[in-house]
């Protein structure tokens, strides 16, 4: 009987569910247990990249140069809606180290997003792709793009998603401006018997704001042409993503496509899909029969290069006098952009609480603007904040402390597919992020504290999948040297993914860290594995390296049963020396074993297990925020945050550390700084660069305290890990809006919380 | 030509003296400098800057994306490739092990912004080192790891330096103790050996640059190749010194030799932590006075408090020099009284009073790099019991830096009181006209000015106790 087998498994990425059908273990390996003692996982070890990334050694694709690499820079759309009339490239073609033009008139038609080709003659937004220079430099292709004379139709646009629902209004696509031309409605029990119930109703409309990634490394390529053969230095999440769709678009085999990334700085979700910058720079270097480079620079990031949608949320409770919600409904629109993307953001209302009576109904609405992608936690941050915030008044309507009425409704199975959890410890998450914040200190009654500064306490509940699932594959070989290779087709965004799967790895074979060299983002060399996104990726891939760890170490014993002509259950396996139980004298090295063999290597090939049948896999947990607002100026100061979170087992305190305050951070950021402006007078975006767009410096971050209230999940798979990239930014928002509604009485409905939205929300403005 | 020491290496070249910084660095293959956003707002691309001083060399980090080239020259400019002592030093270190690195893109920058600190402050302290990273932008980590590895940094050196020998310099203590490699020792010499700059000669220049901070966000791609004069350099537009009862301040004076100079801090005492508000460090290493003044942003900090303590502005023309007022120096938009061939050749202001006060004040949605909302600059000064003088002026309230004249004039020969404060902050309201944009609404900016010209008061007035009816 074959060691492999192949099988369907389901899981969440992002906020879809997927089917897979992929090769998993035959026989699973025996997860850790929640008490086991490891030597190495579970401990604060220092990223293994560090050194390279605080001497400057990292390289980055944005560093990356071949000789004679040839610089392609994109011609955008300067206009919200236009249609090409016609392109003159003459007099760019003859400036001096230019060296080729591509447009829609020449380009093949390659097709792109919704109803849309790679240049599309219809320009659905400032910043759409008109066409691509490649020049000897950068300074050159940026002079030519001045010199492309393109004849534009200019077209009404739509700037708003509430003003794309109107009937009257401009339109994108033939078939409208709602996606589908209908909403996604989702219905559980009966909403309106439900609210007849009730014995309270609250109910409010909530607004969030466009935010952009703005990942520090801009989105960027570098592509060569062997013959038939491209290789692209991509700065991605999902090599094998970009594999798949660069192939499909210049219709060669995957096969003929090698994709490379490295260090990359940051992504956040928006390098999750291949850019059209690829494509385009493919198209360039087949042409030139050079290497191609190109990159973006801020303004295109802020752009063109994705968004968190925005989203105008209607939300209604209906609540009995003792604390049971009887019926909720959430009635919401956001803006796509230009393009297809998901704006939905009833997630967290669908799922977070128990209520068997539930009904939404959410649209999608295409805009002139750069369109969305997921944006770390899709849907559940808005989402959160909107449901949370809802929940806060409803609290507040039956006197109820806000956190007595959450455990009041506390889910014990998964609600939407009624299963049960494979672990929920979000009780534990309460107690103790309730006790680390100081919790009776809160206002007992919001807005009663006195003075110029208003301290407030909230919090907000976190609901996320997270539990990742196959295939995600590991290669392992072991060298007569001793060092150990491991390749998997994942990549490290700078969350950890070198050092988690060294550790890993180091747990079973019991040899030094050092001594392992971590190899991942190469489609040509590594195994596949999903693309960084859903907070998949150290669930997935961890227990496909315990697999292959756990087969080497399995081989190595056999082999080292058979030299001393014993039974492998007589050997013992300790620090990389295999001995055994009756002869003392039986002591094997691991490398001198592989010295013995010919090819001097051993090579294991681990799969990641499917999931448990029957089951939900979800990440939980609660934070809490301290705030003080001042009265004056309507400054909203946050102090302190505590992350209480059930993760499942925590591979490594300090990777985890930052991935959380990474989060809270942005979470932090979303709720009063960032935002995208568009003027609505022109449709042009104003907020292009870091000035206008802004992201916090190390002056504006509050102490945050972080608390795993989970030891492992052991249903999940071998090593028991829930994801924690996404859980990190999803209740931060929503926990800061509460803490300011204790402390000033009055809610901000609208994000983010600038200081002229909290005075007129006191009234003083 | 252009000569500088780029980290060990002596580096002449004929690249235009107005190309950028960054991009000569990155055309070195020394990758570890970034770029980020090339404005400015990311530190990404952050860059140590060392000019001679007497015998030894004096380092500030600037943002090498904002850097014209020429500038540089005659300094060694030191990147994260420039400091490798062969093995990663104690800041480094204290980076791996708390984890003060994520993505990495950030971290060069970050370490060059840390650098600069320590090489300025002989007992460094953990506010004032993560006060210095104020111009830099990390994505990922959300800096609580930064804030500690730095704070681990200090405590070891303040702890060691405890036991040195007091009388080796800053430098050779962290040559010493393993931040920085040996061959800073040498650098002094060998920039000594540098020519002297004279591209401030040029004539007929097609622009005139300064610190750059602010036109090459602007207009880098028109600068790059063009004519350009350099005035940075130009030692003697950045005096500052007090004769007959002014403070003079040469047009090239930046904002940090502005805080750091005994002579202003002597008469502004406060002025050190109001300035911290400012841009940011690498920016304020290189933003100048003049630069401030002729980018007439109704907000600019440094003009709103130029205006508060009365300047006058000494104008250099083909025909002379001329003095204006600062409070008559706009009239519209972008708009003031500055001639084609004309510059600031120097800013000078009254001495403040013995007995007077002032105060700066600033809102805005950061705390660090970022422009204000509203921002206000009060000077009063006093006679027996009466305001015998008062400066009161408001920024992003009006198309220019505004000088509040006549709440300045109501304010003068007043016995200050809440009356007084009302008529005041009534007669303020009146001289503004907000526009609402990205950093307000109208209607919040009126509100925000008449809470911190409160502020202004409540600091010079605590005695009154203005505020006990509200609370």
């Amino acid at each position: 009987m074959s060691d492999k087998k192949i099988t369907k498994s389901r899981f969440w990425f992002e906020e879809h569910e997927v089917e897979t059908i992929s090769e998993v273990p035959n026989k699973k390996i025996k997860p850790w247990a929640s008490d086991a003692k490891l030597d190495v996982v579970g401990k604060p070890i220092s990223r293994i990249d560090g050194p390279d990334k605080v001497s400057g050694r990292a390289k980055y694709t944005f560093d990356r140069l071949l000789p004679d690499t040839a610089i392609a820079k994109t011609l955008r759309c300067p206009f919200p809606h236009a249609r090409i009339k016609k392109i003159d490239f003459s007099k760019a073609l003859k400036l001096p180290g230019v060296l080729a033009v591509i447009t829609n008139e020449d380009a093949p038609s390659i097709p792109w997003f919704h109803e849309s080709t790679l240049f599309d003659s219809h320009a659905r937004y400032q910043g759409d792709e008109i066409a691509c220079v490649a020049a000897e430099n950068e300074a050159i292709a940026e002079a030519a793009l001045k010199l492309i004379d393109v004849e534009y139709e200019k077209l009404a646009f739509v700037s708003s998603a509430a003003q794309g629902m109107k009937n009257n209004t401009p339109k994108l696509y033939d078939s409208g401006n709602i996606h589908h031309g209908k909403p996604t409605i989702y219905q559980r029990g009966d909403a309106v018997s439900g609210f007849k119930e009730a014995d309270v109703i609250v109910e409010d409309t909530f607004t969030t704001q466009c935010a952009v990634h703005n990942p520090l490394e801009p989105h960027g390529s570098l592509v060569k042409w062997d013959s038939d053969h491209l290789t692209v230095w991509d700065s991605t999440q999902s090599v094998f993503g970009v594999r798949g769709k660069v192939a499909e678009s210049l219709g060669i085999p995957e096969n003929n496509v090698r994709i490379i990334k490295q260090y990359m700085g940051g992504g956040f979700g928006s390098k999750l899909e291949a850019g059209k910058y690829t494509v385009m720079a493919a198209l360039l270097a087949k042409k030139l029969k050079r290497p191609v480079k190109i990159v973006m620079d801020r303004q295109e990031m802020n752009l063109a290069m994705g968004n968190r949608p925005d989203s105008t949320q209607t939300i209604k409770a209906g609540v009995k006098k003792d604390g049971t919600i009887s019926a909720l409904s959430q009635k919401s629109f956001g803006a796509a952009g230009a393009y297809p993307s998901g704006t939905g953001t009833s997630w967290p209302l669908r799922s977070m609480y128990q209520c068997p009576n539930i009904y939404t109904e959410e649209y999608t609405v295409f805009i002139n603007a750069g369109p969305g992608r997921p944006f770390r936690a899709p849907g559940h941050v808005q989402g959160t904040f909107a449901f949370e915030s809802l929940l806060e008044q409803a609290a507040a309507k039956i006197k109820m402390d806000p956190l007595e009425f959450r455990i009041k409704n506390y889910a014990e199975i998964d609600q939407v597919g009624n299963v049960p959890y494979t672990s929920k410890r979000l009780r534990e998450c309460y107690e103790l992020g309730a006790k680390a914040i100081g919790w009776n200190k809160r206002n007992k009654i919001a807005g009663s504290g006195k003075g110029s500064i208003r301290h407030g306490i909230g919090m907000a509940s976190q609901i996320w999948w997270g539990g990742g699932g196959p295939p995600a594959k590991a290669t392992m070989k072991l060298t007569a040297d001793g060092q150990l290779q491991v390749f998997s087709g994942t990549q490290d965004l700078g969350t950890g993914s070198y050092t988690f799967i060294a550790m890993v790895a180091a747990e079973v074979l019991e040899i030094p860290m050092d001594k392992i060299k971590v190899v991942l983002g190469d489609t040509e060399i590594c195994p596949y594995a999903p693309g960084s996104g859903g907070s998949v990726t150290a669930p997935s891939v961890s227990p496909a390296i315990r697999d292959a760890a756990e087969q080497m170490k399995y081989k190595l014993l056999s082999f080292a049963a058979v030299l001393s002509h014993e039974p492998i259950e007589n050997m013992r396996y300790k620090n990389g020396v295999i001995t055994s139980v009756n002869m003392s004298s039986t002591k094997y090295k691991i490398e001198d074993l592989v010295g013995k063999l010919s090819e001097k290597e051993i090579v294991t090939h681990g799969d990641r297990e499917a999931n448990p049948e029957g089951m939900a896999i979800q990440t939980f947990g609660a934070q809490f925020a301290d705030v003080d607002v001042d009265m004056d100026t309507g400054k909203i100061k946050v102090n302190r945050m505590v992350a209480a979170h059930d993760i499942g087992r925590m591979l490594n305190r300090k990777l985890l550390e930052n991935q959380f305050h990474g989060g809270i951070i942005q979470g932090m950021s979303f709720a009063l700084l960032e935002e995208r402006v568009i003027d609505n007078n022109t449709g042009k975006v104003l907020s292009t660069n870091l000035h206008d767009y802004k992201i916090p410096t190390i002056a504006d971050i509050p102490e945050i305290e972080v608390i795993i209230a989970s030891d492992s999940d052991p249903k999940i798979s071998n090593t028991g890990v829930k994801g924690i990239g996404e859980p990190a930014i999803i209740p931060t928002a929503g926990a800061i809006a509460n803490a300011v509604y204790n402390a000033i009485g009055v809610q901000v409905k609208d994000l983010p919380m600038t200081p002229d939205k909290v005075l007129k929300a006191l009234g003083n403005a | 030509m252009i000569s500088f020491i780029l980290n060990n290496t002596e580096i002449t070249t004929t690249e235009p003296a107005g190309s950028v910084l960054l991009d000569f660095i990155r055309s070195q293959q020394l990758t570890g400098t970034k770029e980020g956003c090339r404005e400015g707002d990311c530190g990404a691309c952050l860059v140590l800057q060392g000019k001679i001083s007497g015998n030894s060399v004096i380092y500030k980090s600037i943002n090498s994306c904002l850097v014209p080239l020429g500038n540089v020259h005659g300094s060694h400019i030191v990147t994260i490739e420039g400091i490798d002592t062969g093995v990663l030093n104690p800041l480094q270190q204290a980076f791996v092990e708390e984890g003060a690195t994520q993505c990495g893109y950030c971290t060069p920058g970050f370490i060059l912004a840390e650098t600069a600190y320590l090489l300025k402050n002989n007992q460094p302290k953990a506010d004032q080192a993560i006060a210095a990273l104020d111009g830099n932008i990390c994505r990922c980590t959300g800096y609580m790891s930064i804030k500690r590895a730095v704070t681990k940094t200090c405590t070891v050196l303040s702890e060691s330096s405890g036991n040195a020998k007091t009388s080796s310099s800053n430098l050779s203590n962290l040559i010493e103790k393993g931040f920085l490699p040996e061959y800073f020792d040498d650098i002094p010499g060998r920039l000594k050996k540098i020519p002297a700059d004279t591209s401030y000669k040029i004539e007929h220049p097609e622009y005139v640059v300064a610190g750059g901070t602010d036109l090459y966000v602007q207009k880098e791609a028109d600068i790059s190749d063009k004519n350009i004069r350099l005035i940075f350099n130009s030692i003697h537009l950045g005096d500052i010194y007090e004769k007959n009862g002014f403070i003079y301040l040469g047009g090239g004076t930046t904002v940090s030799d502005f805080i750091e100079s005994d002579l202003i801090n002597r008469h502004l005492p406060r002025i050190k932590d109001q300035l911290k508000l400012h841009s940011s460090t690498p920016i304020r290493n290189r933003a100048t006075l003049a630069g401030n003044i002729v980018n007439a942003s109704p907000i600019a900090d440094m003009t709103i408090i130029l205006l508060a303590l009365d300047a006058t502005l000494l104008l250099e023309g083909r025909n002379g020099r001329r003095p204006v007022s600062l409070r008559k120096f706009y009239n519209g938009y972008k708009k003031y009284d500055l001639a084609k061939n004309e510059l600031i050749r120097m800013v000078f202001f009254p001495v403040p009073s013995a007995h007077s006060s002032f105060n700066f004040e600033k809102v805005s949605r950061r705390t660090y790099l970022d422009i204000a909302s509203v921002n206000t600059a009060a000077y009063l000064e006093y006679k027996d019991d009466k305001i015998h003088r008062a400066h009161i002026s408001a920024g992003g309230v009006a198309p220019f830096p505004l000088f509040l004249e006549k709440t300045s004039e109501l304010l003068t020969s007043s016995v200050f009181n809440k009356n007084v404060m009302a008529t005041v902050l009534e007669s303020a309201r009146k001289e503004i006209s907000p526009i609402s944009d990205m950093r307000g609404s109208a209607e919040y900016k009126s509100v925000l000015l008449g809470q911190l010209l409160t502020a202004h008061f409540l600091i010079f007035f605590p005695q009154l106790n203005l505020m006990d009816q509200e609370l």
